[in-house]
């Protein structure tokens, strides 16, 4: 074996947060949002209608469906109760976050007719404490949330992991505040002013626009607008312009958009969802039992055919050699072949 | 079938598993490909059906470490898709591991190979804790090889991210042999000097040909430790008498590590050395290794394409336990079974010296009983 030479220097860095799936995967403009959701709201809509029709025709028309606004809004909801139920388990900081980050991911690819948020909160919390390495037990879950049985948080948890294309890492921009607040010596009292600012960030789209330390600088300014303006200008002298027209932007967002919504708006919202939220995902309906059916005749089909193919196997008379092959295979309970 | 799930099954579709190469208490490796061009893959099938708290954590440590980590020494997650209960992340395919290759005693190893061996250990580990991420597992058998020859970290079901200063952790981390003494001694408060310590144990290995430290017990495993490198003091490691789990396992005096390496170079014996420093927070780093001048002295490391190659290939490897799911105090399967030639190395330690007479410490070794989890 000959020597040749020193292995080759490393791939030019990239910065972490620029290669990380956060970055990568869910940033958007503004506008790229509206779409998706715009899109999400009409294909939903144009589903549920047409399952409508077909259990009774002529059904669909008096139904008012939500819009992508009304969607947003019902989530946003809902992020509230992430909180509160963070405060009432006295999870950190960062299983809330987590959580929050989730939900408004798994609604860029599902919307609220087709899975409620109360739901998929509950899942998207549990969900956040095996991730952020603070799991608890879900029956203590569970038994501390009203009205839940473990299955309304299991039964979810792998389409929030899917929706969230299994991107479980989060950079947060809490993190961001205290690595800034560090830095720059600040008054510590000040601190929690700031983190409030961080906190009504969670009820906008701000995470899905913008990066996490552009956040912590936005709530910075927002607190000590005078020693954030210093900061900025000896960090980044070159591009502050830029750096500042985006804090102003965030400035506005979470001034604008960064309170609880309006209970009685929202109620509105909710009892309307009622009635044109998808029937094929409430247990019980006419939609659901026919959906039901046919992946059970689907499941049964693939049985059958199993069923067959081992007959065909036991019935060889070469049938040793066959099986030797299956002899180390333990479950055969279990499907193997779940690939078609 | 929402969008979600038709995104699943396209996934799905794009991979064809071939034949089952492992299993494991909690998981299922096959052999496969991609069905467009053919590139072979590994499918870790983790059954998720039988957790009662759902995924479950090192599945999900895996899956969130190994989706941020793109790194020519860090294994590749493909892709990841479900199938009714089952999550399954497909990953590149990789021949074998380095434990394969240490005890395959037809290979001989040159001081050049294990320059490139641990070059490749420290470049990927050094981006994983330039993520800010601790392995938490290494092992010989955790740092697989490519059929070019490249090294790459895997396992990363007991990985996590660094906590914040004064944030505490669990010390039930790393297989026992390659554990570090603060974890030992019960520290909860840790930080990538864990992993290094791991790595100096590998290191130590490449060199002997047998594992540097086995002990049988946690108590054991600190004395095995202080057999070899000398029980530490105060002064060397302030403050360690006063770590949870402290008790003190007796007095064993330093030797030279020259008297067990004999053949090793001094550049070699001076970096292994700052690996296995007691204060955790002298221990080399990642970093700080990799321009270390044993690098940059001659022998330089082996191409990755030449290095020594195992004669039989991954016909069936069976999993490690801690692959699926991690039963946290043992050492994992088949090092019971090790034991009991390992016992006969520990207590001679003086027949092995270094990389020249490994011929005859090989010959010496049975190796005629499949151990289970090699």
């Amino acid at each position: 074996m000959a020597q040749e030479g020193p292995i080759p220097p490393s791939e030019p860095k990239v910065p972490l947060y620029q290669a990380s799936t956060q970055c990568r995967n869910w940033r958007y403009s503004v506008n790229q949002l509206a779409r998706i959701r715009a899109a999400l709201n009409e294909a939903a809509v144009a589903v549920i209608r047409s399952t409508f029709e077909a259990d009774e025709q002529g059904s669909s028309h008096d139904v008012s469906f939500l819009n992508a606004d009304e969607e947003v809004l019902l989530v946003k909801l809902y992020i509230t109760k992430i909180t509160q139920l963070c405060g009432l388990f006295r999870f950190p900081e960062e299983v809330e976050a987590t959580a929050i980050t989730y939900l408004k991911r798994f609604y860029l690819k599902n919307t609220v007719m087709d899975w409620h948020p109360k739901n998929v909160m509950l899942t998207a919390l549990f969900l956040a404490t095996k991730t952020t390495n603070n799991p608890i037990s879900l029956e203590s879950y569970t038994t501390h949330i009203p009205n839940t049985a473990p299955n309304d948080v299991l039964d979810l948890e792998f389409l929030v992991a899917q929706s969230l294309g299994f991107e479980f890492a989060v950079w947060h921009a809490h993190r961001a505040l205290w690595g800034i607040w560090l830095d720059m010596q600040a008054n510590s009292s000040m601190y929690d002013k700031a983190l409030s600012y961080i906190r009504a960030s969670r009820l906008t789209d701000a995470e899905l626009i913008y990066t996490p330390s552009q956040i912590a600088l936005a709530a910075f300014s927002l607190t000590l607008p005078d020693i954030a303006e210093q900061w900025i200008s000896s960090k980044s002298p070159n591009e502050s312009t830029d750096l500042r027209r985006c804090i102003e932007e965030i400035v506005v967002l979470i001034e604008t958009q960064g309170q609880p919504p309006k209970i009685e708006s929202v109620r509105e919202v909710d009892r309307r969802l009622k009635i044109c939220k998808n029937p094929e995902k409430v247990v019980g309906s006419k939609a659901y039992l026919a959906k039901k059916r046919e992946e059970e005749r689907i499941a049964e089909e693939k049985r059958n055919r199993k069923a067959a193919e081992m007959q065909v196997e036991e019935s060889d008379p070469f049938g040793t050699e066959l099986a030797e092959k299956r002899r180390g295979l333990v479950d055969y309970d279990d499907d193997d072949d779940d690939d078609d | 079938m929402d969008a979600v799930e038709k995104a699943n099954a396209e996934r799905q579709r794009r991979w064809v598993k071939d034949k089952k190469v492992g299993e494991g208490t909690y998981a299922v490796v096959y052999q496969g490909r991609e069905a467009s061009t053919g590139r072979k893959v590994a499918i870790k099938k983790i059954k998720v059906g039988q957790f009662k708290d759902g995924l479950d954590m090192s599945a999900i440590r895996e899956v969130k470490y190994l989706r941020e980590l793109k790194h020519q020494n860090v294994i590749e997650l493909l892709d990841v898709f479900s199938s009714k209960t089952n999550l399954n992340l497909v990953l590149e395919f990789l021949d074998s591991d380095l434990e394969m290759i240490i005890k395959d005693r037809s290979l001989v190893f040159l001081p050049a190979d294990i320059k490139s061996w641990m070059a490749m250990t420290f470049r990927g580990l050094e981006f994983c804790h330039r993520n800010y991420i601790l392995h938490r597992d290494l092992k010989p058998n955790n740092l697989l090889i490519a059929s070019n020859g490249d090294l790459k970290i895997a396992d990363f079901g007991l990985a996590r991210d660094f906590a914040d200063p004064g944030h505490k952790m669990t010390c039930q981390v790393i297989t026992r042999w390659y554990r570090p003494p603060e974890l030992l001694f019960g520290s909860r408060y840790y930080s990538s000097a864990v992993d290094i310590w791991s790595v100096g144990c590998i290191f130590a290995e490449l060199m002997l040909r047998i594992p540097y430290l086995p002990g049988e017990s946690d108590m054991d495993q600190l004395k095995t430790i202080f057999r070899a490198l000398g029980t530490p003091t105060e002064e060397e490691w302030p403050g360690h008498t006063k770590l949870p789990d402290y008790v003190p396992v007796g007095q064993f005096p330093k030797t030279p590590l020259r008297d067990l390496f004999t053949a090793a170079s001094a550049d070699a014996l001076n970096l292994l050395s700052k690996c296995l420093i007691y204060e955790p927070r002298k221990r080399i780093g990642a970093g700080e290794a990799l321009t270390h001048p044993y690098f940059f002295a001659l022998p330089y490391p082996t191409f990755p394409a030449k290095l020594p190659k195992c004669s039989t290939q991954l016909a069936a490897r069976p999993l490690d336990e801690v692959d699926g799911n991690v039963e946290i105090n043992s050492t994992g399967p088949g090092v019971k079974a090790r034991n009991a030639t390992l016992k006969r190395k520990l207590t001679s330690p003086d027949d092995i010296d270094g990389e020249g007479k490994r011929r005859s410490i090989a010959r010496r070794l049975d190796f005629s009983r499949q151990t289970p989890g090699s």
